[in-house]
């Protein structure tokens, strides 16, 4: 398991003895061993050059950076190393084939509503009262069968997750976590921002899975597929959302890991502190290299790698090979 | 899985070692290292490894692998030169 690297620290990141090595500024320095890195997730203010671009493209490592505000502001997307001109063609014939790109974009929010309702089911039984708020989606998803058009899908979608948002203030019992409505761009409470953060970094998770598999992440089925940056990996984060970010953000409120001292609100809208944002990272990486036992597998897999599983599962569908199902919690 | 890795070479191939080892795992102390591999991954080391090691001048590898680090218990006494390296 190729493990993830945070850097919060400023510094300089440099190709030393075939392998990278940082320099931060408070004059501590680490070698870091490059055959084990995944990706590496840039938060501090690192500097770069371009042999250290030329030796991370070749050993396929993806870095994701994220400005003083934790708002995601790209990547740096290696060269393709898994070309698949096949792929590529299947993927643009599903996504031009309405009835194809419907079916999957079908399921992507059938995946997102059934994995919203286990968590607001699992509350339900520790004596939360969410069962009117079960019923409203139960009967939403009942529609997502029916929708003819990726509008009235994404209006269905729209729809869940409003009441799904809703049941959020039952589940967090701490006052100052309350829930209004979503706000983004920039987030109006804290726990807006800190859905926000953690929704950031669940797309970044599937954009670095989706690089290892032949699919192309500019192609995405329910979310449409223009002039933009990536979307597959919208797409598939949906999935992941509840069953990664939601849960992880529910933790560390309950627990009291995070709490209204780190956020920063003197701006213009409210954001994690370096401090809060580092604290949500390692309880969430650690819900990453948890393992489940998969019930097709029968083995023990990582949450982490449920999201490449569900990449596989799109390019079987895409070969029909296999129908496409989406991952839903079976506990 | 987890390994333990630890060499005794003649001074001359120790850099050599030690830089080849660095790619791979985590420095604990001189000429020891830690970390994660795949299976495939310490093949891979093992083979880089084995062309230094010069075994008539009386180099020597050992590595220790465990499925998890569950039966483990990591005992310190004094400074603990393993950092943290996921969090930077």
């Amino acid at each position: 398991m190729k493990e993830t690297i945070y850097i919060f620290n400023s510094g300089r990141i440099q190709r030393k003895d075939n392998t990278l090595f940082f320099e931060s500024e408070d004059g501590t320095n680490k070698f870091l061993p490059v055959e084990n890195i995944k990706e590496i997730f840039v938060f501090g203010e690192v500097d770069f050059n371009k042999r250290i671009l030329e030796f991370l493209t070749t050993k396929e490592i993806i870095v994701h950076f994220f400005n003083f505000y934790d708002y995601y502001i790209g990547s740096f997307y290696p060269r393709e190393h898994y070309n698949s001109g096949y792929m590529i063609l299947k993927q643009a014939l599903a996504y031009e084939a309405i009835n194809k790109r419907l079916k999957i974009a079908r399921c992507f929010v059938e995946g997102a509503a059934k994995n919203s309702l286990k968590i607001l089911k699992y509350y339900n039984r520790r004596g939360q009262n969410l069962s009117s708020i079960i019923e409203e989606i139960e009967s939403y998803l009942q529609e997502i069968e029916c929708q003819e058009s990726i509008e009235t899908l994404m209006h269905v979608e729209g729809k869940i997750k409003q009441s799904y948002y809703g049941a959020f203030k039952n589940i967090i019992n701490n006052s100052d976590f309350t829930f209004e409505k979503r706000t983004k761009k920039p987030p109006k409470d804290y726990l807006n921002a800190l859905i926000s953060f953690s929704n950031s970094l669940i797309y970044t998770y599937c954009l670095s899975e989706i690089y290892q598999t032949h699919l192309d992440p500019r192609m995405g089925f329910l979310h449409a597929t223009n002039f933009r940056r990536f979307s597959l990996n919208l797409d598939i984060a949906e999935i992941f959302k509840p069953v990664i970010g939601d849960r992880t953000i529910f933790a560390v409120l309950n627990k009291g890991i995070i709490d209204s001292k780190d956020f920063d609100n003197n701006l213009n809208g409210i954001i994690l502190k370096p401090s809060g944002c580092r604290k949500f990272l390692e309880v969430l990486q650690e819900r990453l290299n948890q393992t489940i036992k998969h019930s097709t597998l029968k083995r023990e897999v990582s949450y982490r790698r449920l999201i490449r599983l569900e990449c596989y599962k799109i390019e079987k569908f895409l070969m029909e090979y296999y129908e496409y199902k989406p991952f839903v919690m079976d506990w | 899985m987890f390994i333990i890795l630890y060499y005794d070479v003649s001074e001359k191939r120790c850099s050599k070692m030690l830089k080849k080892c660095r790619a791979y795992l985590q420095w604990v102390q001189n000429s020891v290292f830690e970390g994660n591999l795949t299976e495939s991954q310490l093949k891979r080391l093992i083979s880089v490894l084995a062309k230094i090691v010069n075994e008539e001048e009386g180099d020597s590898l050992i590595i220790y692998k465990f499925e998890s680090q569950r039966y483990t218990d990591r005992i310190v006494v004094g400074k603990d030169k393993k950092s943290d390296i996921n969090f930077i």
